[in-house]
This record gives C-alpha cells, structure tokens and sequence, in this order.
C-alpha cells in the first residue's frame, strides 16, 4: 500500500501519515464492537520476560516435577499429562486443584480451581485427604516460622473453604464439553479468582463414536485454541489429562497419547507419566524452556508426593514448603 | 443432553426452521459446526452468532456444583455411597465397598471365583440397608451362562442364617435378581442401553455383567485388520453408557474380565493378541527379534479398557486352596493384596494370614501380571511333595 503512494511522489513517511489516517476513519467502527475479544495483545519481549518472571507456578508438592517443570505448573500456558491408566492424572489433577488455592504466604498463587471431568473418576473423599494433608503442611511451616502473615492466611485456609472453590463439571459426553468450554470464559469472569482450568480425561469423549475423524481433529483444534484463550485472558493455568493408545506397528506396538498427531500440538507443556516395573516416573515430553528429564514420583494417602526426601540445595521458593517433608515409609504407615 | 432438540434451547421459532432446512435440529449439531458456517446457516453477524453459541451452549452444559456439595451430599447419605461387600479388610481399603456411581471391573483367570463373588455381591444388594445393602434389585447380564439360582440361594442361606430364615425371605431375594442371557456383543450393546426404564420401574440398584471379554473376544478378532480399532471403539461405547447410568442413578456397575498372554518385550508395549489357552511358543514367532521372551498373563481386552473402569480388582491362585485378591486400580485406595478361600458362604477372608501384602508395590494396572492355576499348582505340588518327603501330610483339597 505505502509503494502506491511512493509511485505518486510522496515520501514514505508522509504515506504512513495518510494511511493512518485513513485507517483511524474505518477502525472507528469496528474497534467499538471488537471490546470482547481481547485475545490480541502486542508486546516486546522485555514486558513479556518480566511478565513470565513475575508469574506464579502452582507446586505439586513433588520438588523433583516441580524442578523439571521449572517451578511447577505453569500459569497462562497448556500443560497435557498423558499417561497409562491408574498411572496417577487424576491424583495430579486433584493435587493441584487444591495446591492452587495455597496461600501466597506459603509460596501459592491464591486461586481457586475449575474442574471438568469427563471420565467420573472424581473422587471427593480422595480430595479430602488431599486437602486435609495440604493445610497440615501449612500448619507446620505457620508454626516454624510463627510470622503474622502465615497465621492470618491460615485462617482462611481450611478445608471446608478449598472444597467450596473447587468448581466441578461432570461432562458426559463430547457435546456437553464443547458447550462447557464455550461458556467457560463467562464463568471466569464471574469468578474472577480461578487459576487453574483441569479437564480430566480430554480423549475419552472423543475416541468412540467419531466416524469422522477430519470433525474430531476440527473439533479438539477449536478446544486448543479456546483454552489457548482462556490460559492467557485469565492467567490461568489449564491442565489436560491424555490417555494412552496402543498404536501397531510392523513388529511390535507401542503406547502412544490418544489423539493423534496433530492433537500433540495443542499443548505447550507435555508430561507422560509411566511404569517402569512397580516404580512410576514422569517424563517431561515437551516444554519450550526446560530440557526434557524423567523422575521419579509416589502417590501417598497424602497425595502427590517425591519418592526421596528432596536434596538439601533448593531455590527459595521451595524451601517455603518442604522443611517439614518426612521420609516417604513413615508417610505411607 | 446431545440430542436435545435446538426448539428447547430456546432459539427463536424462525431460527430453528431455518436450521432445520440444513439439517441442523439438536444441539449436538449446532456445537459442531466452526464459526463461519454457523454465519452462514443463520445468516447473522460473528458477534451474534457468539450469543447463539452460549445460549445453546447453556442449554446442553452439565450444572456447577462444587466439590463441597458433594461432600455433603455424600456425608448425608454415606451408605448409598458404596456397597459393602462385607470382607471387611476389603471394603476398609476401598473406604466402604464398591463404589456407587462408577465401574468396577474382576479380572481373573478361569476359575478363580468371578462368578461366585458376582453372586455373592448380588444376594448382598438385595439386602436391607441397616445389614449394609442397597435394598434394591439387581440385574444380571450373563454371557457365558456361568450364573447358579442354586448357589445363589446357598450363598444366601450361609452367609445371613438369621435373616434368611423363611423361604418366603429367599423367595423375595431371589425375584429381585433379574437375569439376562446375552450372546453376542450387539445384543449386551442393546441391552445395556434399554436398561435405563428397567433401572427405573424395577427399581435396579446394582448391574452385574458377566462377562463382558467372552462377548467380545468371540466377535473381534484383533489380528485381522481394523479389529482393534472397531473392538476399542465398541468398549468406549458400553462404557461410556455403563458410566452414564452408574452415575445418573449413582448405582455401582460391576464387570468381569478374562485374562490374556501378553508376548512383550518389557512393560511398555503390550499386544494382547493370544488367549491364555493357547501355547506360549507363539510368542517367538510373534516378537521377531529372536529372543525367547517369556509371555505373561494380564487382564484382557486392552489398554483402553483399562483406562474406561475406574476401579480393577484382581483375583488370582495362590495355591491350592487359597486365592489372593488384588486392589490393582483405585482412586481411592493403594495397591492392596487379600487372601481369601471360597466357601458356601461365597469369598471368605483370610485375615489370619501373614499380610506381607501392604509393601508390596503395584505396577500399571493393564499391565499387572496375573497367576494362573498352572503355575500355581506347580508350586504348590512341589511344596506338597518337598512336604510328603519331609514326613507330613499335605493338607486335602477343599471344594471349590
């Protein structure tokens, strides 16, 4: 458009000047009803690096996932747990969805969670544990450290209240998630305090009754890129949990995340959770800043936990957390 | 909630004749289509149809509750939240019992008391919820004709003497059991989906299928091309409605399976493509890289099977007398080990017994190895005559 103008005999400058100009009459229009979106933002890297570097991590209260994560769970990204099954998703899903609501005294984020699940293993006395072990943990650093702030958070943070900022859908089949998914940036905006969006079980609505599979790929696409939206629009950190399909190959078979290929795109942060013999590891698959590792981790009437007490050499943060971390036999007696 | 017609969402009249014109009459329809085509079939703007999309949506989306409800919704109705099964080490581990409103899967080799811990579970539905039941009918899919009104009737009579002192009480128990003979895999299809108005009128608190691997492992045939795919697809499907019902009527739902060889290469890959009857010197055609792997013995009909249940309980041999029961996938409880004999009574704990069980750790519950009776018997046959040379008796074999 500006060479047009440069054919005329005007400098580029005084082009630029006109076009915007020209621009400023139509935008006027549709810069009104655009208010909703919102999705498009521009930044240099510099506001997008102090952002990041200002952005909390929800802990799994696993030190070693949280150090391969490089922190923990990420707020405003995607994370995808794939895994084999009884392998330990929903324990993590469940995990986080109280470990997001942990005070910023005790190194959380202060949030509530949104739970969405699809596959009915939502396990309510399950989260109780969970949560009754996590406000203990609380409880002992508020006593360590005796500081007026712990005390106070403390008050506030108690069972009863985790549970009622845990908001649960039960989707039963692939339409009643479309729509919940659709409506999801409604619900956060009237719940403003919500940092984590889990969807426990995205493959199992979507791999039976799918003869066309170009609509499924479609269809999962429009999920990504809605809760692509959301992570960022809310600063939220959404979690999928993936299953795993055994894909047959000449001489063998392997276990593989359901989905498909292109479905590997959607997330920003991939971890496989696996078996090796009776020991369960998690692997990080894919992440755009931290290398790929695999450790060990354990799943305790407590909740997610490490399988070691954790090395004495940690960041700050963690320190915050895991002074009272017992040796994991006790833990399970 | 997917068929819900788009008239009852509340669209407008003219709205949804014109939809309709492009066959476009449920929600389900309009949910799947992209934003342009939406525009193109209302013929109205970007920002409009995004309402559209939310009433419609509203209409279908499942309703918030928050897992404080559901904690006290639980607490004020803690029996109808389980079914004991009165082995009482059991039912502490699973904090209550089988768990209402999810699927619980018996995997086991032949033999191992499936069927009889089917049955015992159904005499225990049928009961008064003050002894611990669910006061309710049970219905019995049965595809191997493996079930017995004759033990069904000892099972009862041995286990609660005091309640079931009359015929009449037998009687009563016996006309709740609603028995269903299917053969083939499209006929359980059907049945599992008509069961809904059964649940309702006969007032069903408990549905048993027994078993769901006969069915399919007659119809699909995993080495011919497709077949995997189809038979996955198939199980997605039972189980996704089996689920539905569970939790629509917060019933527990139990299934059995059958046991497969896998022929692997380690833990991570798995292909369950040989029954259990069949020799293991298939496995070196099979694996190609020229070692002699040995095949193991796990749950059948694959991984996603496995991913559909929610909770796995595994029954395998010990020894002659004795059967273990594994906890092998729960949410709720850890990896657990119990032996136990089968009696007239039905499964009877050994409590008794050297627990070493609670160290041991689990392994992925599709991939959990099972014993089989052979290897078994094996042992114990050589424990029986290191015994008899030693100068004692080997203990006689109880029935079975």
């Amino acid at each position: 458009m500006v060479l047009t103008f440069v054919e005329i005999g005007i400098s580029k400058e005084e082009a630029l000047e006109a076009l915007q100009v020209v621009r400023q009459e139509c935008h006027g229009d549709a810069t009104r009803t655009a208010g909703g979106s919102g999705a498009t933002r521009k930044c240099t890297a510099l506001e997008l690096l102090e952002e990041e570097q200002a952005q909390g991590f929800i802990i799994t209260f696993c030190s070693a996932l949280d150090n391969i994560l490089g922190g923990g769970v990420q707020l405003t990204k995607i994370t995808e747990i794939c895994g084999a099954p009884g392998v330990g998703k929903t324990q993590l899903c469940m995990q986080l969805a109280v470990d997001v609501q942990i005070p910023e005294c005790f190194g959380g984020v202060a949030g509530e969670a949104v739970f969405i699940d699809t596959e009915g293993s939502f396990m309510v006395d399950r989260v109780v544990e969970i949560a009754t072990a996590c406000v203990r943990h609380c409880q002992l650093i508020a006593e360590a450290h005796q500081e007026e702030d712990n005390l106070k958070a403390l008050e506030t943070f108690s069972l009863e209240s985790i549970l009622s900022h845990i908001y649960y859908f039960r989707c039963r089949d692939y339409v009643e998630l479309l729509a919940q998914v659709y409506l999801l940036p409604d619900f956060l905006s009237e719940h403003s305090k919500v940092r984590l969006v889990v969807v426990d079980g995205i493959a199992f609505p979507f791999r039976h009754d799918f003869e066309d599979l170009s609509l499924r790929t479609r269809l999962l696409n429009g999920l990504a890129q809605q809760l692509i939206i959301i992570a960022n629009d809310h600063k939220s950190a959404v979690v999928l949990t993936n299953q795993m399909t055994t894909r047959i190959g000449q001489s063998q078979s392997t276990l593989v995340p359901a989905l498909g290929e292109s479905w590997g795109h959607a997330a920003t942060v991939r971890l496989i959770f696996h078996w090796d013999n009776s020991q369960r590891l998690a692997t990080l698959y894919k992440s755009p800043s931290q290398k790929e590792s695999t450790i060990p981790y354990h799943i305790t009437s407590h909740g997610f936990r490490d399988v070691q007490p954790p090395a004495v050499t940690q960041n700050a943060e963690d320190t915050e957390m895991n002074p009272r971390k017992r040796p994991r036999r006790e833990e399970e007696k | 909630m997917a068929a819900k017609k788009l008239r009852r969402a509340r669209l407008s009249e003219e709205l949804c004749e014109r939809l309709s014109r492009y066959q476009i009459t449920t929600c389900q329809d309009f949910l799947c289509l992209s934003l342009l085509e939406l525009m193109k079939v209302t013929g109205q703007s970007y920002y409009d149809v995004q309402k559209l999309l939310c009433k419609v949506s509203r209409a279908c989306a499942p309703k918030m509750q928050t897992a404080y409800e559901m904690k006290l919704r639980k607490s004020v109705n803690p029996s109808s939240a389980f079914l004991s099964t009165t082995l009482h080490s059991l039912d502490k581990v699973l904090h209550g019992g089988v768990p209402c409103g999810s699927l619980t899967e018996i995997t086991s080799p032949p033999g191992c008391g499936k069927t009889q811990f089917c049955i015992m579970v159904s005499v225990l539905a049928t009961l008064p919820v003050s002894m611990g039941g669910l006061d309710g009918a049970v219905i019995y899919i049965d595809t191997e004709s493996a079930f017995s009104a004759e033990r069904l009737i000892e099972i009862a009579g041995s286990r609660f003497p005091t309640y079931f002192d009359s015929d009449e009480k037998l009687f009563c128990m016996t006309s709740s059991v609603h028995l269903y003979r299917e053969l083939t895999c499209g006929a359980v299809l059907n049945r599992i989906m008509s069961l809904e108005e059964e649940i309702i009128s006969k007032k069903v608190k408990l549905i048993i299928i027994d078993s769901v691997a006969s069915v399919v492992r007659k119809e699909f045939d995993t080495k011919l091309q497709g077949n995997l795919a189809e038979r996955s697809n198939f199980l997605a499907r039972g189980a996704s409605v089996l689920k539905y019902l569970a939790e629509e009527f917060s019933i527990p739902v139990i299934l059995t399976n059958q046991i497969t060889t896998s022929l692997s290469n380690g833990l991570a890959i798995q292909a369950d493509l040989v029954s259990p009857a069949d020799d293991l010197s298939l496995s070196e055609g099979a694996s190609g890289s020229g070692k002699r792997e040995s095949g193991y013995v796990t749950a059948a009909l694959g991984n996603t099977w496995s991913h559909s249940v929610n909770t796995r309980l595994i029954l395998q041999y010990h020894d002659l007398l004795t059967r273990e029961l594994l906890v092998a996938k729960s949410p709720v409880a850890p990896f657990s080990s119990f032996f136990y004999t089968i009696e007239k009574s039905g499964l009877v704990l050994q409590d008794g017994r050297d627990q070493t069980n609670l160290t041991r750790e689990g392994t992925n519950p599709a991939l959990q190895t099972i014993r089989v009776r052979n290897t078994a018997l094996k042992d114990t046959l050589l424990d029986a005559a290191l015994l008899s040379i030693a100068g004692e008796t080997p203990s006689n074999t109880s029935n079975l």
